[in-house]
């Protein structure tokens, strides 16, 4: 077990650079999800952490020990890949024993611990098969188990679900989820599919464009996220936003826009008069209006789509010059071309600068 | 009849046509291999008589045929060993570790075969001369090595580029370095296009004729020279031997090929199975 501190580190293809003065520090036993829309170097990361790329700046520890200029057998990882990247000439078992067979570890030993994992991993009856034989959710399995057999210190994993379909992806998240219970080991795990990191995540790591975005528990990300692009990322379907101009009025603030003039205590958050600001809140944060309620803050407009998601529908609406989506109980749905009408708690507000994208949350 | 019908019949024809043009002259020379001289040249067609083994006994009973064999069967596996062991590590670090020589080394190894054979025979004829190893094996290997190094390198790139970056770095995050990977993973992963590289190699030697015929009088000379030598036996042309010399010829590629292609067949077996 081992934990992992990666500081100041850069990475630079030529003069592109990709990612720029990185800094974190993964606890032991920690499972950290690197979450980011594709090209925002959390698979790079990955692979210099893993030493299949070159580190250009900065210096990355596992255990205590830098590893720069480690080879990967001896930084103490294992890792599963995107593509399964199974021997394809092997079988299972060969598979499984190529790292132990380089660790000269003995061969009634190997035998010993393969059963062990292949049993964890209900793979038994595949031992003496080729990876082509076996499903796509098989294989990762393979490679989970090729991964898991040496004991590693850490465990890395680059989009292992990305490549299973929808059902077997929620199955092989909760094993991997047991399997991190169970063996404990300090694991980074990449991703871009944010239920994967919400649910998998002691911690995420969002990243944007080689940089970090957010670091924090899941529910610090979704319910404080740290700048309009972590808002926009987290959470479906996706937050609601609307470009406003704070004004101070009796009791807090008016945020007015075009077509829109929503009030608030706004005490959570640190406002100047006059700030152009982005107004942020999320679907199932709206309510359905009643007579009773304050009518200047109701957002409505006349119902254009209605998705149903099963329990909740998801019903979109023209609001301001921009199309709201709110999720409303499925059996309280309305129909295209009804008029609808929603308030917004001051709790579930978000406010940013639209000048940089920051969160105007007090700390 | 419908079009697509008569479409379809059409290309069955054209495909049949096309099927005995190319299989019947071989079918012919194998029939011709076994006949008696009168029997070939009889103006009709003969496809029942008696046949004789006589064409092939007096090929394989000349001692110059036989020393062609061995020449050949050396000359060719030599090269094309040389060749594989030489190109197969050259192709793999061009396909995996490319640096700014290595389209320089790829096209170098191309234009060793740019200029047509009679224009490099004379130059290599006077190097060997110099050097005293002009009508040797030795000679013929290098030679035909500069022949199989190319072919293999150029076709075995793209044999290599296609196995799975991500299982190569699998391998090293399971300890292995370069070279382990080159032999327990890249090698066997790339065996089916490799094999077809090798035996295309093997093949273009074992054929090759024109800088065969410069580089060579008497000691050295490979099979298709021998072979060519029998059609000067006299006024008359000897079909029957001309014929047997051929099928004798075809046989050791086909062989070659037929044993790389079981092996093939054994190894992927299990994979199928």
């Amino acid at each position: 077990m081992a934990n992992i501190v990666c500081s100041n580190v850069d990475k630079q293809y030529g003069a592109v650079s990709v990612i720029a003065d990185f800094n974190l520090d993964v606890a032991d036993h920690e499972f950290i999800v690197f979450l980011g829309p594709s090209g925002c170097g959390k698979s790079t990361l990955l692979r210099m952490i893993a030493g299949l790329e070159d580190i250009s700046g900065g210096k990355v520890a596992i255990g205590g020990r830098t590893v720069n200029d480690l080879p990967p057998r001896d930084r103490g990882v294992a890792m599963v890949f995107q593509n399964y990247a199974l021997y394809p000439h092997m079988t299972i078992y060969d598979n499984i024993a190529f790292g132990l067979k380089r660790m000269k570890v003995p061969k009634p030993e190997i035998e010993q611990r393969i059963r062990a994992v292949a049993a964890t991993l209900g793979l038994d009856p595949y031992l003496g098969r080729k990876p082509t034989e076996l499903s796509g959710g098989q294989q990762q399995r393979v490679a989970i188990a090729r991964a898991m057999i040496k004991t590693p210190r850490v465990f890395l994993f680059d989009e292992p679900l990305s490549n299973l379909d929808a059902k077997l992806r929620n199955h092989m998240r909760v094993e991997i989820a047991r399997l991190h219970q169970k063996l404990k080991t300090t694991t980074i795990y990449v991703t871009h599919d944010q239920l994967e990191a919400m649910t998998l995540a002691d911690r995420i790591v969002l990243m944007k464009g080689g940089a970090i975005e957010q670091v924090g528990t899941p529910a610090e990300i979704y319910d404080r996220p740290r700048t309009l692009f972590v808002a926009g990322f987290i959470g479906t379907p996706n937050m609601n936003f609307i470009d406003v101009t704070t004004e101070k009025v009796d009791g807090g603030w008016s945020l007015r826009g075009a077509g829109c003039n929503i009030h608030a205590a706004g005490t959570r958050f640190a406002l100047t008069p006059g700030q152009k600001v982005v107004l942020g809140f999320r679907p199932a944060d709206l309510e359905i209006a009643t007579s009773a309620d304050d009518q200047a803050n109701v957002v409505a407009g006349v119902a254009d789509l209605v998705e149903f998601h099963g329990n909740d529908a998801l019903v979109t609406f023209l609001f301001a010059g921009k199309e709201i989506g709110a999720l409303v109980k499925a059996s309280a749905c309305p129909k295209p071309g009804d008029q609808v009408a929603f308030t917004i708690g001051e709790e579930s507000l978000h406010l940013f600068d639209q000048s940089n994208g920051l969160s105007l949350l007090k700390a | 009849m419908s079009a697509r019908k008569l479409g379809r019949l059409v290309g069955r024809i054209l495909l049949l046509v096309a099927a005995f043009s190319a299989v019947f002259p071989v079918f012919w020379t194998l029939l011709n291999a076994f006949k008696n001289r009168v029997d070939i040249v009889t103006p009709t067609p003969l496809f029942i008589f008696t046949p004789t083994l006589d064409n092939f006994a007096y090929v394989l009973g000349r001692e110059s045929v036989f020393a062609g064999l061995i020449n050949s069967l050396i000359i060719s596996g030599a090269s094309v060993l040389i060749g594989a062991l030489l190109g197969l590590p050259a192709a793999y670090a061009i396909a995996r570790y490319p640096n700014r020589w290595s389209r320089d080394v790829q096209f170098f190894v191309l234009s060793l075969r740019f200029l047509p054979p009679v224009a490099i025979a004379i130059p290599l004829m006077v190097i060997w001369l110099d050097f005293g190893l002009y009508d040797t094996r030795l000679s013929m290997i290098v030679t035909y090595t500069l022949l199989t190094l190319a072919t293999v390198i150029w076709l075995s790139v793209p044999a290599f580029a296609r196995v799975p970056k991500e299982v190569e770095e699998a391998a090293r995050v399971d300890g292995y370095g370069p070279y382990a990977i080159f032999f327990l993973i890249a090698l066997p992963i790339a065996l089916r296009s490799l094999i077809g590289a090798v035996a295309f190699a093997f093949v273009l030697v074992w054929n090759e004729f024109l800088i065969a015929l410069m580089l060579t009088t008497s000691d050295a000379k490979t099979l298709p020279i021998v072979a060519s030598e029998l059609t000067q036996l006299g006024r008359d042309v000897p079909w029957g031997i001309l014929n047997a010399s051929v099928v004798l010829l075809s046989i050791p590629p086909l062989l070659f090929i037929g044993v790389l292609s079981g092996m093939l067949n054994s190894a992927f077996k299990r994979k199928t199975s």
